[in-house]
């Protein structure tokens, strides 16, 4: 009896360490799996981001010239950088014209074809329709900006010649014109970016149960109502995929303001990205264009983390169908 | 030099992620020369039935025949490749050996300055060069430590020279019983003319380098050989507010009200202001030699070229340099490519095809218009008239000036702001050059 109760050790304790064990198991069994994954993002994104970091808190010209320490100077310089600030400003234009309307416009076409075009047409013709707004998504960014600075041109562009015809005397100077360029930039994104969610909302809409909107038409529902109701709810998952990649693509927007406008006219199209460039390749202040990228990449991350934390809340509450 | 290598192609690469630059890394796959000795790796950006272009051949061909036993091998690249590039891919070992490069504080001298061209003062004193150079033309070829030119080491070597004039249609000067100009005064009673006929005289553009070429012509105008040393060369403190700046600035805000320049050129680029030219829609353009070639294709119309009038110093330079880099496995050979370029030979064809050869005799071109471009370029040097550009002093004042004039064409900022803004860009540029 005795020897026996020496012998049994407790049960809890056991039990407990062979889960640890089997747990640290399980993780060298799948390390071969998670080693590329870990290397290539070492390699690719952690250190380069380290150096990053570090060539920020210095002054440098590049190549072999020396580094000079400089602190949080870099930082601290780009708080009184008029340039700086008025890039950050018109990241929320592009904010606007990357992610907000093309949302809203892209929701609308998708429904539209989906469920009044595909239906009354057949889903062929909603699928060109479709392909027809992707378009300037394959078309290379650098030739659609070459089109539009053609088509835009002051003096022998289609628009303002078409204007003139019309009898418009003075046609407005599109993208040479502090008060134009940067809307005239964003009606050149929206062109180029509606494609994006018109896509991903229809094959979304493909995915909704078509038994949901028959019940409420049963219930007499109109089109608004099962659109509320229904398709926005519905399609909330896709909604913040193309919020999330459309913001994190519209703060680092750099082909078309480097096609389009170079920035200018005096700085009115100036974005973070192309400012960060600026300095690093035709200013040689590596440090301080390093500095702006790192901004540029704590409030990219920063936006992201918020909007999967809202998109996390929102997928627990439709568990719990609230 | 390795570790270096490496810190910069990391930032490079850290730099591009967040941005997405998939410009950024420099392509190095077809570079490099063998370290052998056998091959020469050339580098430029010249179209080949360009002026250059058809010199650098003859170069290759004369190199060729005087190195049976190298193999030489030419690459194209363009302009914008090697300006943005070069930095990132001279930090390897996969470099030519020999590359075309632009010049000025901006360009040459940042690579200067980087370790990462190779310093010519030897080869230039012992095979001539600095003999066979005029001084305005070595201006360019020389920087000190801090990337600034005119002073310390030989790290390029131009073969030929450009600079600003005046374009004029004269079939439209004669319908408007215009002479051309030969005085500042003439040249402004000529654009009052056309203004009144209902042309608009000037071809500009204002996104790109035309309009700040002409606010400099404006600057050279009115200031003297002193003002363009501080200004280029940081011989001493430019005050921006001073009277040469303000009336350059001044008058050119005046052209503008008056319809002088087309108020709607702000966005317009300096192929939109050569097109607009060649198509007669403008009877006068201020720009550069480079342009000489395509005009004498394209422009159906009577035309000629003269120096700005009554200026004594004109926006110019040498041309692009010949340059070494630092890793370069060739360097010799380099070395004697570069010499044959300045031979008469190659100087020749430079000079016949209009590309203003620096060490050539225009007395040996046929072509007459070539003849008087090269004898206007010819009496620049012998005035040491070259003033460079206006956006050579600092890294990066090129935007500065764009930006800055665009707001004269739009009327958004008065001269005197204008010059502020100048001002402040070029102080921080100067002391981020001179504290390295």
């Amino acid at each position: 009896m005795t020897t026996v109760d020496r012998a049994a050790p407790p049960q809890e304790p056991r039990t407990r360490g062979s889960r640890r064990g089997r747990r640290s198991r399980d993780w060298v069994g799948y390390l071969p799996y998670l080693l590329p994954g870990l290397i290539a993002f070492t390699v690719v994104i952690l250190i380069p981001f380290g150096m990053n970091i570090w060539y920020s808190l210095h002054k440098w010209k590049g190549g072999n010239a020396p580094l000079r320490w400089y602190g949080l100077g870099n930082y601290t310089d780009l708080l009184a950088d008029e340039q700086f600030w008025t890039s950050f400003r018109n990241s929320i234009a592009m904010i606007l014209a990357m992610v907000v309307v093309p949302t809203l416009i892209g929701l609308l076409l998708a429904t539209t074809l989906f469920d009044v075009l595909g239906k009354r047409f057949g889903p062929r013709v909603a699928s060109v329709l479709r392909a027809t707004y992707y378009l300037p998504q394959i078309l290379p960014v650098a030739v659609a900006g070459v089109l539009w600075n053609w088509i835009l041109n002051s003096q022998t562009g289609a628009v303002n010649v078409i204007l003139r015809e019309i009898g418009v005397a003075n046609p407005p100077n599109w993208l040479g014109s502090t008060d134009t360029a940067l809307p005239t930039v964003m009606l050149v994104l929206i062109w180029i970016q509606i494609g994006y969610p018109v896509v991903i909302f229809m094959s979304a809409l493909q995915r909704v149960d078509p038994e949901l909107y028959e019940a409420a038409e049963l219930d007499g529902a109109g089109w608004w109502h099962r659109f509320r109701a229904i398709t926005i709810p519905q399609i909330k998952p896709e909604t913040f995929v193309i919020t999330l990649t459309c913001t994190v693509a519209a703060l680092k927007v750099f082909g078309p303001i480097y096609v389009l406008t170079r920035g200018g006219p005096e700085s009115s199209t100036l974005v973070p990205s192309y400012y960060s460039y600026l300095n690093f390749f035709d200013k040689s202040k590596v440090g301080y264009g390093a500095a702006i990228a790192n901004v540029l990449t704590v409030l990219i991350i920063l936006i992201a983390v918020v909007i999967m934390v809202l998109q996390a809340r929102s997928a627990r509450r439709e568990e719990e169908g609230r | 030099m390795a570790s270096a290598r490496k810190r910069y192609v990391a930032g490079a690469l850290a730099l591009a992620l967040p941005l997405a630059l998939a410009a950024c890394g420099g392509d190095s796959s077809g570079g490099g020369g063998g370290s052998d000795g056998d091959t020469l790796t050339v580098w430029h950006y010249e179209n080949d039935d360009s002026a250059m272009g058809q010199a650098w051949a003859k170069a290759i061909e004369i190199f060729e025949d005087e190195h049976p036993d190298v193999t030489v091998n030419v690459e194209n690249q363009t302009f914008e490749q090697i300006q943005k590039n070069a930095k990132i891919f001279l930090t390897g070992d996969d470099v030519p050996d020999v590359m075309e490069y632009n010049k000025g504080n901006a360009t040459a001298g940042q690579l200067a300055s980087q370790g990462l061209i190779t310093p010519l003062t030897e080869e230039a004193d012992s095979r001539g060069w600095a003999d066979t150079l005029p001084d305005s033309i070595q201006t360019t070829a020389m920087y000190d430590e801090q990337g600034l030119m005119g002073s310390g080491d030989w790290y390029g070597v131009p073969n030929y020279g450009e600079f600003v004039g005046v374009y004029y249609n004269q079939d439209m000067l004669d319908a408007q019983g215009i002479a051309q100009p030969t005085t500042f005064d003439e040249f402004e009673a000529a654009l009052a003319t056309f203004k009144a006929a209902g042309i608009t005289p000037l071809a500009e553009a204002g996104a790109e380098y035309p309009l700040g070429q002409l606010w400099y012509e404006l600057v050279l105008h009115y200031g003297d050989r002193d003002l363009i040393d501080d200004y280029q060369l940081f011989a001493d403190d430019v005050d921006f507010q001073n009277e040469a700046f303000t009336q350059a600035t001044e008058k050119l805000d005046e052209w503008i009200k008056a319809g002088y320049i087309a108020s709607d050129s702000a966005a317009l680029t300096a192929e939109d202001m050569g097109v607009s030219f060649i198509n007669g829609t403008y009877p006068i353009m201020v720009s550069g030699s480079w342009w000489f070639g395509r005009l004498v294709e394209e422009i159906p119309f009577t035309w000629t070229q003269a120096l700005f009038p009554d200026n004594t110093m004109h926006p110019g330079s040498s041309g692009n340099l010949w340059v070494v880099p630092e890793n370069a496995a060739n360097k010799d050979l380099a070395y004697d490519f570069i010499d044959i370029t300045l031979r008469p030979e190659v100087q020749e064809i430079l000079g016949q095809k209009g590309g203003l050869p620096v060490a050539g005799d225009s007395s040996s071109i046929t072509d007459e218009k070539t003849k008087e471009m090269t004898e206007n370029f010819e009496s620049i040097l012998d005035e040491d008239g070259l003033a460079f550009y206006p956006d050579w002093p600092v890294p990066g004042y090129y935007d500065v000036i764009v930006s800055e004039l665009q707001s004269l064409v739009n009327q958004s900022k008065s001269p005197s702001e204008v010059l502020d803004g100048l001002s402040t860009a070029y102080q921080d540029g100067k002391t981020d050059l001179l504290e390295g």
